[in-house]
């Protein structure tokens, strides 16, 4: 509940349109209803053959009230919908409030794709929230309830009648539907994510399923549970028409009671036969938007439960930034000392008692195959999280005790996989210095062999309209308008020609000349000038050493160099 | 939009029995008129009391219970129609898939058409439970309404004919500004909408560049910016239903202004009669107005829909397999005549390829990145189709056997093979085609070197793998992909050697069982490795996509400049 008290607090920050919402609402309510009533009387009225003038009057009210309930239901939506909208954007940026200082450790707990996936989701769906749970049940409350104040100066006894009508298609029925909702176990929202995990299983994998022939099985599976989930689906909506109907029935039934009880009143004399009409299209009107009333408990159990969801994500990680700040802006040292990390899934251990040093301005060459460990210690220099045993330390102080912020401030990285944003070329680089211009862009596309590109060039979403090759050197560039003297780069030109990673190698070297440089990579080629090749297998670091060192040392490297040279193609 | 109807077609019973529920729905309505008119006649005008009017009151109740019966029965028959609709398009759609071949852009493709088989289909969902029911209601009810109307009182009817037509035109008119209005801003909006998981998809590029904290400025105006365009789009659609409410409040007041003067100045029409015309016409126009609600959602699931035909219709390469049996002792004789395979129309060629692999011979593909290898060896492996040219396998086409006849032979080694979510052992398992016998599995381990990891891990054969098990290096998904041959025991491997270096054990372990395995099997193999190559019996060099050379290392060493120079400058050595 503490987190829909969260959106509830979010919500509430709209006053303003939320006063408008239900103002007009009731407005559009109660004209409504005094439309139709107030055409019930006139043709009363009319019946008994009054005098013009009497009857003008009401022609005009019917008129002003159809024009006030068509104007009112029209400023209703719009700040409704102004309303829903702003409070969407105070969720998203409260959850980033929330989510912002836990990142990027969060994203080693959960899958990042899922969990994004899943928030987004979250967010979207509490759109609901004010159009369908907040709102709408005040509103009604209030034109039933002057409806009811309404009829009493007639009769109490009709009035009652509305009051119990309210009852029943306020409370009884969506309690009951809540009841009924709550009985089918098998959920539509874990049903589709059963359903798109296995879809996406069946397709990523459909090469090797047909091989195997298990192709058609599968598939039987996949059909299986899609069949769960539109049965799912099928039934919940079921329940939903089935709700409305239950207060359909119910009002109904209502406006029917009305007609009896009016009746037996006229005929005991308690009641004018000529408010007969319109007590009946009164009822029939009140009762009209009651309909949707049977889901709102449905609803607000779907958005406590996505608000639960979004809400309880932070503050999991229990990981916070230390308060010492680095003095130095040169190169910074590093060192690691018997370290120990592991993924929360995995049982063997990413890295394991690796003693590393990276002395200020050397160069780090850390080599070894896909899934040796290796990123793991960019992430763990770049104090992205902590080790489970053992110590790193930067420039001497425990890593651990040192802001976040200030070695991010001194360091240079590129990660394997580097995020570009929305935009333009620009719009990525000024995030790197916020005061270059476009000359000085140029220049550095230029100079990472990006000519073709100018700031104006648009970036899709993730860089999807840029190659592998293209990323990579973009992400070159970005760093290079940085002006720090540490590089972490992991694997920064897998992607790019041969020709060309040479060129921009040198380049590199020219700049960082001074530099700490740590560089990942599994290729061996143009390591001869590092200061300390690491070689880690299996998080493991089994081999340190010069080049010229390792090559006649003949161990792993030197046979991993060996089996580079028979590669091609 | 031919489909569409098609699926309604199948579905007539739906949908008579939607047609059905609105014609008992108008004789409800109209029931409903006449005894709420009946009722106040004999008690207000009359002067009866409750006894005079016990019958009618009774039947009321009556035909207000058929009312929400036939409503209901509505709603519930819509959500039904659209269920069976969205199973009948996934059906399709899974039909379509599982019968084409596998393409190259393998990852890409199956995203879109997770995409499009969970998204564009529930979307569709609002055009067969809302717009659907409701076009069928608007079209019946006003139409035996008016008939009614115009029986009981002519003039009224006129009035109702004159004015109703400007209902429909309006939201045309308006439906097509709408239109408009949200394609020119339809862009804007997704880049609007999209800046919140960009950023969060960000998040940590933009800590390292210490640019986080300001991004909470850039999600509120973004947001802010969308609610803006969004209520400009929305804006028009509530100034639409505004519209049409006032429409239809204008004619209910000429008839009631109609009525009103036949009633006191003429004095020619009796209350009856004038009660039941203005309880009817309002409900006249009701069913019309929600018709221009329908429309708007209706309009968006037509997009959903057209993306899903679209999936569903597009040309794809279908894979054709015969019905003989394949029995095999040994390796089978494979030959290779003018294999062609093109993509699209005027697409990337591959071909034509000439190859004769007699039994237990090794073959080796060779070739820079997207010369056509791959694509190569999946026509080997039958799972895509030759455009040109035939695979002969013993002397018969590749398509004349049964697809498992084949497929039972074939072991494909792929750089990435797929880990299912199961156990280790049935990831394994998978790869046999059959129950295998005891002590079988752990044979394969032990040849793919998963033997020693499967003893570390606490529950050995039972860890589970894939998704939301514990993830792979890529040196053991290697092994992995070798045990599942090893189980399987293949006269066919087919292999696509890693393009990297994987850890040294690995590479050993890879090495040795290939030699081991192409003991009894033909081997066709992409090749990356240079000794791979030169143990291969012949070579196909391939260069965008046609052969630049074939025979054996020596002859190719010799006559064709580009493999020389790809198996001397390999990518240890330096290019200058």
């Amino acid at each position: 509940m503490k987190e829909l008290r969260t959106v509830l607090a979010l919500v509430a920050r709209e006053k303003k349109d939320i006063w408008f919402s239900i103002v007009f609402g009731v407005l559009a309510g109660l004209t409504t209803v005094g439309l139709f009533g107030a055409s019930g009387y006139l043709i009363s009225k009319a019946a008994l053959a009054p005098p013009l003038y009497t009857l003008i009057i009401v022609i005009a009210m019917v008129k002003l009230f159809g024009f006030t309930r068509a104007l009112g239901r029209y400023v209703e939506r719009l700040f409704s919908h102004r309303a829903t909208f702003t409070i969407l954007s105070h969720i998203r940026t409260r959850f980033f409030e929330l989510l912002e200082p836990e990142v990027p450790h969060i994203f080693r707990k959960y899958r990042s794709g899922d969990l994004l996936a899943r928030v987004i989701g979250d967010v979207e769906s509490l759109q609901n929230f004010f159009l369908r749970v907040y709102y709408p049940p005040i509103v009604l409350l209030i034109v039933f309830l002057s409806t009811i104040i309404f009829t009493a100066f007639f009769s109490w006894m009709l009035a009652l009648l509305f009051f119990l009508g309210l009852v029943i298609v306020g409370v009884v029925i969506p309690f009951i539907a809540t009841l009924k909702q709550r009985k089918s176990q098998y959920s539509v929202r874990e049903g589709r994510g059963i359903l798109s995990t296995k879809l996406a299983e069946w397709l990523y994998g459909f090469r090797d399923l047909k091989i195997y022939q298990k192709q058609e099985e599968t598939e039987a599976e996949l059909r299986e549970s899609m069949e769960k989930y539109e049965a799912a689906h099928e039934r919940q909506q079921l329940q939903m028409a089935g709700g409305e109907g239950w207060n359909l029935l119910a009002s109904l039934t209502a406006t029917w009671a009305v007609v009896l009880v009016s009746v037996w009143q006229i005929g005991a004399g308690e009641l004018d036969g000529i408010f007969l009409a319109m007590f009946i299209m009164i009822s029939l009107m009140v009762f009209e938007d009651a309909g949707p009333m049977a889901n709102v408990p449905r609803h607000l159990e779907d958005n406590r439960n996505a608000a639960e969801r979004l809400f309880s994500l932070p503050g999991r990680t229990g990981r916070h930034s230390g308060d010492v700040s680095l003095e130095s802006s040169g190169p910074l040292s590093f060192s690691m000392e018997n370290v120990t990390y592991s993924f929360p899934e995995s049982l063997t251990p990413a890295l394991q008692d690796a003693t590393i040093s990276f002395p200020a301005g050397s160069k780090t060459a850390i080599v070894g195959a896909s899934g040796s460990g290796k990123s793991t210690i960019q992430q763990l220099l770049l104090s992205m999280d902590v080790p489970e045993a053992g110590f790193i330390k930067v420039q001497g102080e425990d890593m651990q005790r040192v802001s976040q912020e200030s070695v991010w401030k001194e360091v240079n990285a590129i990660l394997q996989e580097s995020h570009f944003f929305y935009g333009t070329v620009r719009d990525n680089l000024l995030l790197a210095d916020k005061d270059a211009d476009d000359r000085k862009m140029q220049e550095v596309l230029e100079r990472v062999k990006l000519p073709h590109l100018s700031p104006e060039h648009p970036v899709e979403e993730k860089g999807g309209n840029l190659s592998g090759g293209e990323k990579q050197r973009l992400a070159l560039a970005r760093v290079y308008l940085k002006p720090a003297r540490t590089w972490i780069l992991d694997e920064p030109f897998s992607s790019v020609d041969a020709l060309t990673e040479s060129e921009l190698m040198q380049d590199f070297w020219e700049t960082a000349a001074q530099d700490t440089v740590i560089l990942i990579s599994h290729n061996l080629k143009g390591l001869e000038q590092m200061d300390n090749i690491v070689v880690v297998e299996q998080g493991q670091v089994i081999e340190k050493g010069s080049y010229e060192e390792l090559m006649e040392r003949k161990g792993y490297f030197y046979r991993m160099k060996q089996l580079e040279n028979t590669l091609i193609g | 939009m031919k489909e569409w109807n098609l699926l309604l077609k199948k579905e007539w019973k739906k949908v008579s029995v939607i047609i059905l529920a609105a014609l008992l729905l108008t004789l409800s309505i109209i029931g409903q008129g006449y005894l709420f008119v009946t009722i106040v006649d004999r008690v207000f005008i009359e002067g009866g009391g409750l006894s005079a009017v016990l019958v009618p009151l009774t039947l009321l109740l009556g035909v207000l219970w058929l009312r929400t019966g036939v409503s209901t029965a509505i709603a519930r028959t819509g959500v039904r129609l659209a269920s069976g609709a969205k199973r009948m398009m996934r059906e399709r759609l899974l039909h379509k898939i599982s019968g084409a071949s596998v393409g190259e852009s393998g990852q890409v493709e199956a995203g879109r058409r997770v995409s499009v088989f969970m998204d564009a289909v529930e979307e569709t969902d609002s055009y067969f439970s809302g717009y659907v029911p409701q076009v069928i209601q608007s079209l019946i009810v006003p139409f035996f309404l008016f008939i009614t109307i115009a029986m009981i009182h002519l003039n009224s009817a006129f009035i109702i004919l004159a004015t109703s037509p400007f209902i429909p035109l309006f939201y045309i008119i308006i439906g097509m500004k709408t239109k408009e209005k949200s394609e020119e801003k339809v862009e804007e909006m997704n880049a609007l909408s999209g800046k919140f998981l960009d950023i969060l998809q960000g998040l940590t590029t933009l800590k390292l560049f210490r640019k986080a904290k300001v991004q909470k400025e850039t999600i509120e105006t973004s947001s802010l910016r969308f609610r803006d365009a969004t209520m400009e789009v929305l804006k028009t659609a509530f100034v639409s239903s505004l519209m049409l409410e006032l429409i239809s409040m204008l004619s209910i007041g000429l008839i009631a202004l109609e009525i009103a003067l036949q009633l006191i100045i003429f004095e020619n029409m009796n209350f009856f009669t004038a009660f039941f015309i203005l309880i009817l016409a309002p409900e006249f126009y009701n069913y019309l107005k929600q018709l221009g609600f329908a429309f708007h959602t209706g309009r968006t699931s037509m997009g959903a829909a057209s993306k899903v035909f679209e999936e569903i219709n597009k040309p794809e390469d279908e894979m054709q397999w015969g019905e003989k049996e394949l029995r095999l002792s040994r390796p089978p004789h494979i030959t290779l005549r003018n294999v062609t395979y093109r993509y699209g129309e005027d697409g990337f060629h591959t071909g034509p390829v000439s190859v004769d692999l007699p039994p237990g011979k090794n073959l080796a593909i060779a070739g820079r990145t997207g010369s056509g290898k791959s694509t190569l060896l999946h026509l080997i492996s039958g799972l895509m189709p030759v455009k040109e040219g035939t695979i002969e396998v013993e002397e018969e086409d590749l398509h004349e056997y049964r697809e498992d006849e084949w497929m039972n032979h074939v072991s494909y080694i792929s750089q990435d093979p797929y880990i299912f979510s199961g156990t280790l052992e049935e990831n394994i398992i998978i790869g046999a085609g059959r129950r295998p016998a005891a002590g079988e599995v752990e044979t394969a381990l032990e040849k793919a070197g998963l033997y020693e990891l499967t003893q570390r891990l606490e529950r050995g054969m039972d860890t589970l793998l894939g998704e939301g098990g514990r993830g792979l290096s890529g040196g053991e998904k290697q092994r992995l992909a070798l045990a599942r041959a090893f189980l399987k025991d293949p006269y066919i491997v087919l292999l696509d050697e890693p393009t990297t270096g994987l850890d040294l054990e690995t590479e050993r372990i890879l090495s040795e069982s290939l030699t081991e395995l192409s003991q009894q099997a033909t081997m066709i193999t992409v090749a990356h490795r240079l000794h791979t190559i030169r143990e291969s019996d012949e070579i196909l060099f391939l260069e965008d996509g046609r052969v630049a050379g074939q025979g054996t290392h020596e002859e190719l060493f010799g006559t064709v400049d580009e493999y020389r120079r790809m198996t001397t400058a390999s990518r240890g050595v330096e290019v200058q």
